[in-house]
């Protein structure tokens, strides 16, 4: 969970990154403004086409600004559902059942709209039987949904598979309940 | 240290060169068999006045070296008393004197008595401060061993596990007793599956810093710790060979997982099973000329054993639907193993064939990863029998159940070797 919520801090801020960086946005430096006041009693006229190239180019700043943000919303929004879409498996089982394939089908479409994800796919095991075990049967449900997303038309480019098998557990606990949301492969996303 | 432990013994044969087993299955429930030598244990006495010992006395440390060594009953006695040990059968008896010197420094002198005679069987002293006296302890306890059984003791070996700190799995390491406990690792990622190095000196362990299972060196020495086998994504399941130090371990690659085998520096590998199936936990013969690993080839996990090149590969187990983490006994002629039934782990032993299974542990939570003493006696694993994960040892019966561990989550112990080549008998040719 830590992980994850690391991953997609760091998404973020990549996206932050990038708004700021190209083009520089409106509000950055106040100095420049202070010294157009101080021209502008010295050449009135000037001013006033200088004024109003200014405010046309920090407006368009504005709407390119707005709509990164509304880009960035949309990933942050995207990104999150990804990560929150956990594949479940039965025990000691890696086949994906129909719910699995439902739900997949539904991240293949996210990954087919957003190119610029890469994702990791993540294996994971209940607490039950030995960790040797576990690591491999993470790794096969890690490489079945990879394996379905490709079937779906992902490049396997974009995906990678990595078992934590009984190590990361979603649920603390050794009831049914908890088990059966462990068995699970989940998603983590970087954006390219 | 219940003397009386029940263990249900499971003897399963199997007959025809078909493999169609008959299975008779006899339950028995008493006393260990094991044969134990009383032995007396005398308070040191303490020459120049009394001594701020830390966490035991000296003897308090040669009675649960005798103990846990699955050799010895312990006769206790405040003095040497001839009654005493005469009717418990303690042919011998331990006790010693201790000095403290000027420069702050015990001088331990220890002794091993034949009870009839008082005649000096063995005797060693020793110069330590006083936090190293269960170091002292431990060798002139391995050194009574010798004595009196012509076999190497364990009381100086180490036991590495892994243990839960601030919600974090990190490898730790200690003398095979829990004491003198240390950290092997302190990292925000999961460190697990601890092995040592021929020699006793590095750590091999998977760690996830990189986000992925890999396998990782620790040098204790330099604290170093290294990445091994780089050009691997995903390693894991490290097993030392007992001769060569090299590593055999797991890699998952394309969602299978598959054993190579490194050379001792971690640099290069190469592929050794081209199995369908998966396979891991591999573990080597005392020899180091077969290899026991586990393979899902039969749907759920089951044990199997090949030469080390990856020929000629048998199945061990066929009782129950999950046998996995095999451990070969240095002795040569059992296999320990976790076998899971009804969602229950326990231990069990077979004979290198698969033939005379053995249940070591029943109704007592859950208990898993079994690993061997270097003197083929003892087995450490880990339970949930009383709440949490610990560290228990028993002998290799089932018998003389010990906890090691009292708090925390403490799982995956691995033994070490021996730390020094064996020592010369200073009554060779005498016998």
């Amino acid at each position: 969970m830590k992980t994850m919520n690391w991953f997609l801090a760091g998404a973020c801020t990549f996206l932050l990154f990038t708004a700021c960086s190209n083009p520089p946005p409106a509000e950055t430096d106040p100095a420049p403004k202070a010294k157009k006041t101080a021209i502008r009693v010295e050449n009135t006229s000037k001013e006033d086409s200088l004024a109003a190239a200014e405010r046309a180019r920090l407006e368009a700043e504005r709407l390119a600004a707005e709509k990164l943000e509304a880009d960035r919303a949309r990933l942050e929004e995207m990104i999150n559902q990804l990560m929150s879409d956990d594949v479940y498996f039965e025990f000691d089982r890696f086949e994906l059942t129909e719910k699995a394939r439902e739900l997949l089908a539904q991240v293949g479409d996210m990954l087919k709209a957003e190119e610029r994800f890469i994702v990791t796919v993540e294996g994971h095991t209940d607490a039950r039987g030995t960790e040797d075990y576990n690591m491999t049967l993470g790794g096969k449900r890690a490489m079945k949904v990879k394996e379905f997303l490709v079937a779906y038309g992902i490049s396997s480019d974009r995906m990678e598979t990595v078992s934590y098998g009984k190590e990361k557990p979603k649920v603390e606990g050794a009831s049914e309940d908890a088990y059966s949301q462990n068995r699970r492969a989940n998603f983590r996303v970087k954006i390219k | 240290m219940r003397k009386v432990f029940f263990s249900f013994i499971l003897f399963f044969c199997i007959y025809s060169p078909l493999w169609a087993a008959i299975d008779t299955i006899a339950v028995d429930v008493g006393i260990s068999v094991f044969k134990t030598m009383p032995l007396g244990v005398v308070p040191f006495e303490e020459k120049n006045g009394p001594i701020a010992w830390g966490e035991m006395p000296p003897h308090k440390i040669l009675e649960s070296d005798a103990n846990l060594s699955g050799r010895f009953e312990v006769i206790a006695s405040q003095k040497f008393d001839l009654v005493a040990f005469s009717r418990a059968r303690a042919k011998f008896y331990v006790t010693g004197m201790v000095e403290s010197l000027e420069d702050g420094m015990l001088k331990l002198s220890c002794y091993l008595y034949a009870s009839q005679t008082k005649r000096l069987v063995f005797g060693e002293s020793y110069k330590v401060a006083v936090q190293n006296v269960r170091e002292a302890m431990h060798l002139f306890f391995d050194q009574v061993v010798f004595e009196l059984w012509g076999e190497r003791g364990v009381a100086s070996t180490k036991l590495a596990w892994v243990r839960k700190i601030d919600g974090v799995k990190q490898v730790i390491y200690a003398d095979y007793d829990g004491y003198r406990r240390r950290q092997a690792t302190n990292d925000s990622a999961i460190s697990m599956m601890p092995v040592w190095a021929l020699g006793n000196r590095k750590l091999i362990f998977v760690s996830f810093r990189n986000e992925k299972p890999q396998l990782h060196v620790k040098d204790l020495d330099t604290k170093r710790v290294r990445r091994i086998y780089t050009n691997h994504k995903q390693s894991f399941s490290p097993a030392v060979n007992p001769i060569t130090g090299e590593i055999l371990f797991s890699v998952i690659r394309d969602g299978k997982t598959d054993l190579y085998l490194g050379d001792a520096e971690g640099k290069n590998s190469r592929r050794l099973s081209y199995l369908k199936s998966s396979q891991t936990s591999p573990a080597w013969s005392p020899r180091a000329t077969e290899i026991l690993f586990t393979s899902d080839r039969g749907g759920g996990p089951q044990i199997y054993v090949m030469g080390k090149d990856g020929s000629d590969v048998r199945r061990i187990t066929f009782m129950g639907r999950y046998n996995e983490k095999a451990a070969w006994s240095p002795t040569g002629d059992r296999i320990a193993y976790t076998s899971m039934d009804n969602g229950k782990m326990n231990i069990y032993t077979c004979a290198f064939d698969g033939s005379d299974i053995v249940q070591l542990t029943s109704n007592a939570g859950n208990n898993e990863h079994p690993t061997w003493s270097p003197d083929g006696n003892l087995i450490a694993f880990a339970s949930d029998r009383n709440g949490s994960y610990q560290i228990y040892i028993m002998r290799r019966d089932g018998s003389n159940v010990t906890q090691i561990t009292k708090q925390g989550e403490n799982t995956s112990p691995t033994w070490s070797w021996y730390d020094s080549p064996p020592p010369t008998s200073k009554k060779e040719g005498k016998k």
